[in-house]
Parts: structure tokens; sequence; C-alpha cells
């Protein structure tokens, strides 16, 4: 029923209480939000918990959304909020991290070597501090503007494009420097 | 973000984050399910608008909503009346009325007497955060504003008087004060509390700005 629905549609009938609807949105939404929240935390079970967060806080709140404003922009701000809060409770509460699972692919040889660049990427990733990880995750993950990004993180635009292009830097470092000592 | 403007880097970089999320996809599948079990009934909250809409409404929840605002006004006006008129035998010194309606905060042997009114008032294009704390040694604030670095704050003249001013561009902040490695979340004057994690924070909504989280 929700299916073909756009979603100012399925935002005004979750607003009516239509949780159905509201369903709909998260499954267009959740993987977006998982990776916002995976780019923050390198947790993935931290990730899948805020992500959670996340849509429950936002449909508790969604009488402040302005629909003419992005949802995406504004539900990807609750995630980063409560994503802050995380990394701020695991400083004073230090956990195990827990390293990742990746499933397989179909053809072998080349997930071997496609695997290995993404592990040295991955790692590099984890290396990275959040404050350049974070913009990095949302250009190339969520795809977003330099401006979206700002409005997410509350820092100004050329904020964004500066740690952009040193969270690439720093990254390209890390490999090459992973790359000498192999 | 057109795919010309992308390097090599660029392309792993956007590889190695959909593989990610690619990976969990099994976990994330009944993610929708679990949101709606926790918000179960729940509606979207009401805000003051809202709130004060419905008590107009003429339904049944409306009116007994109309009965109870004019009823804590009357009391409140004639509590006030009462107190001006000096027949209230209110000898004792008030405590400090917290802001917002959060907990207290707890206080213990250690924990700085929150006796005087923390502010943070609007200095120029920064916010200055004021916390009194007479017994304090170290006093840091941290915040979404610092990604929860410690910012110092300073007390020159040893008045007990903690402050720091922040340059903040209109937004939502959460916050919280650091009182010789105590955690102190709940900041009198703030705006608003959050709970998360067990702990509870401050929210300063600096020139208007917000998001609901």
């Amino acid at each position: 029923m929700y299916r073909t629905q756009d979603e100012v549609s399925l935002l005004r009938a979750a607003l009516e209480g239509e949780t159905a609807a509201w369903g709909e949105m998260v499954m267009r939404y959740k993987d977006a939000v998982f990776g916002l929240c995976l780019g923050f935390l390198r947790n993935r079970a931290d990730a899948e918990d805020i992500a959670q967060d996340a849509f429950v806080r936002a449909y508790l709140n969604l009488r402040r959304y302005n629909l003419e404003r992005k949802f995406s922009t504004w539900v990807f701000t609750i995630a980063a909020n409560l994503c802050r809060n995380r990394l701020r409770y695991r400083r004073n509460h230090p956990v195990m991290e827990v390293d990742y699972e990746f499933e397989g692919g179909a053809d072998p040889a080349r997930m071997v070597a496609r695997e290995e660049r993404e592990v040295r990427v991955r790692e590099a990733l984890d290396g990275l501090p959040y404050a350049y990880r974070t913009p990095l995750v949302l250009r190339f993950y969520n795809d977003l503007s330099y401006k979206e990004i700002g409005d997410i993180l509350a820092i100004p635009e050329g904020t964004v494009k500066t740690r952009i292009h040193r969270g690439k830097a720093m990254l390209k470092e890390l490999l090459d420097k992973e790359r000498e000592s192999a | 973000m057109n795919l010309e403007d992308r390097d090599p880097m660029d392309e792993l970089l956007c590889e190695t984050l959909r593989q990610d999320v690619a990976s969990a996809a099994g976990s994330l599948q009944a993610l929708e399910e679990r949101v709606l079990e926790r918000l179960g009934d729940r509606l979207p909250r009401r805000g003051l608008w809202g709130s004060l809409r419905s008590m107009a409404a003429p339904t049944r929840s409306g009116r007994r909503a109309q009965l109870v605002f004019v009823g804590a006004t009357a009391a409140a006006c004639v509590a006030l009346g009462l107190f001006l008129g000096g027949r209230l035998p209110s000898a004792q010194p008030a405590e400090p009325v917290l802001l917002g309606g959060a907990p207290a905060p707890a206080r213990s042997a250690s924990t700085p007497m929150m006796k005087s009114m923390t502010a943070q008032a609007a200095v120029g294009n920064g916010v200055l955060f004021i916390l009194p704390a007479p017994n304090a040694r170290v006093v840091s604030l941290v915040g979404s504003f610092s990604e929860w670095e410690p910012i110092p704050l300073s007390d020159d003249d040893r008045d007990g008087i903690w402050t720091a001013e922040m340059p903040l561009p209109p937004g939502r902040y959460e916050y919280a004060f650091i009182i010789d490695g105590r955690w102190f979340g709940q900041d009198p004057s703030a705006d608003d509390y959050v709970k998360s994690f067990g702990e509870y924070s401050s929210v300063r909504y600096v020139g208007g700005g917000g998001d609901g989280a």
C-alpha cells in the first residue's frame, strides 16, 4: 500500500499515527542512516542501535520537521547528534571494539584483490579522527553536498571542504605507509 | 557528486563504504519492524502549539485540559497574590528553581553546590558559559560544538565563578560541564535536557535553530 507513495504523503500519514507509513520511510532510509552511523562509529552493533534510535526519535519529533526541508538532511542530523553522544559515552566508558565480519562475494579471484584493498581502506578509515572521517562518509557514501554536510555536522561549508581534502590526504598517507611496511 | 570529479581514491572509498553497509544487509532487514515495535502506540509528540490547539478543541480531553489549565492558572494567581501581600510564611530562602523541569542535579559532599544561577549569555558573536563552582579545582566544558573534547573554563579572580566564551553559529548544541573529572550535565539555565546512556546533557539553542535529536 505504501510502497508507491511519495515521501510527503508518507510523512503526512505517519503524522496521523499510521506507523506503517513510517515503517516504509524507515525502509527507504535505513541503509543511508546506517551508513552514516557506521562512518561515525566504525562499529556495526553500535551503528545499528543508533540507526534504530534515530528513526524512533525522528518519528516522535515528526511535528518539528518542516516538510519543505529535505527529509534525509533532517534524519541524518538526528543520527549524527546521536552518534556524537555515543562517541562521548564511549570516551567515558571504553569498550572492546568488535571486528567486522564481511561476507564473501561471487568471484573469488577478483574478490580477494578487491577485498584486500577495501580492508586497507577500512583500516585507514578506522585510524582517521572522526572529525575527518565523518565528512568523508557523508560525501562518498551518502553522496551529500558540502552545504548539506555542513548543516548536518553544524560546521561551516568551508570547514567541510577542508576536512574532506585533509581527510583524503590523511587516508592516502596511511595507505602509503601500510604499503611501504608490507 | 559528478562521477568525472572522482579520482581512484574516491572510487575506492565509495566502494568500501558501500560494501560495509551491504555486508550488514542481513541484520538491517528487520530494522523497520524493530522501530515500529519500539514505537508501539506512541504518536508524534505535540509541540506547545499543538497542545494549545488541543485545549481549544471541543473534545472531552480538550475540555479536561481546559479545566486543568484554568485551575492551575487560578491557583498560581492566588499563591502569587498571597506571597506579594506578605501572607505566606516564607522566611526560608528559596532553593534555586531549575529551569526546564529537569530532575535536580545530585549533590554530595564532593559536588560543588550550585547556589547561584548558572547562565549562558550571548556575548557578541559568542556564548558565555558560566558555572559557579567555588570548591572546584578544574572545570571544563564539553559539547557537540567541540566534538566532546574538553574546553577549560577559567576562574582568573578565584571567586569560584568559572567562565568560557564560545563563538557559536546558530544551532542546537548539547553540552555538559566536567567538574574535577565528574560529569555535570544539568545546567539549570539550559534550554532543554537530554538523557542518553544514563547521563544527562544540557541543550542550548543559539539563534533559535535546532533539530529533534
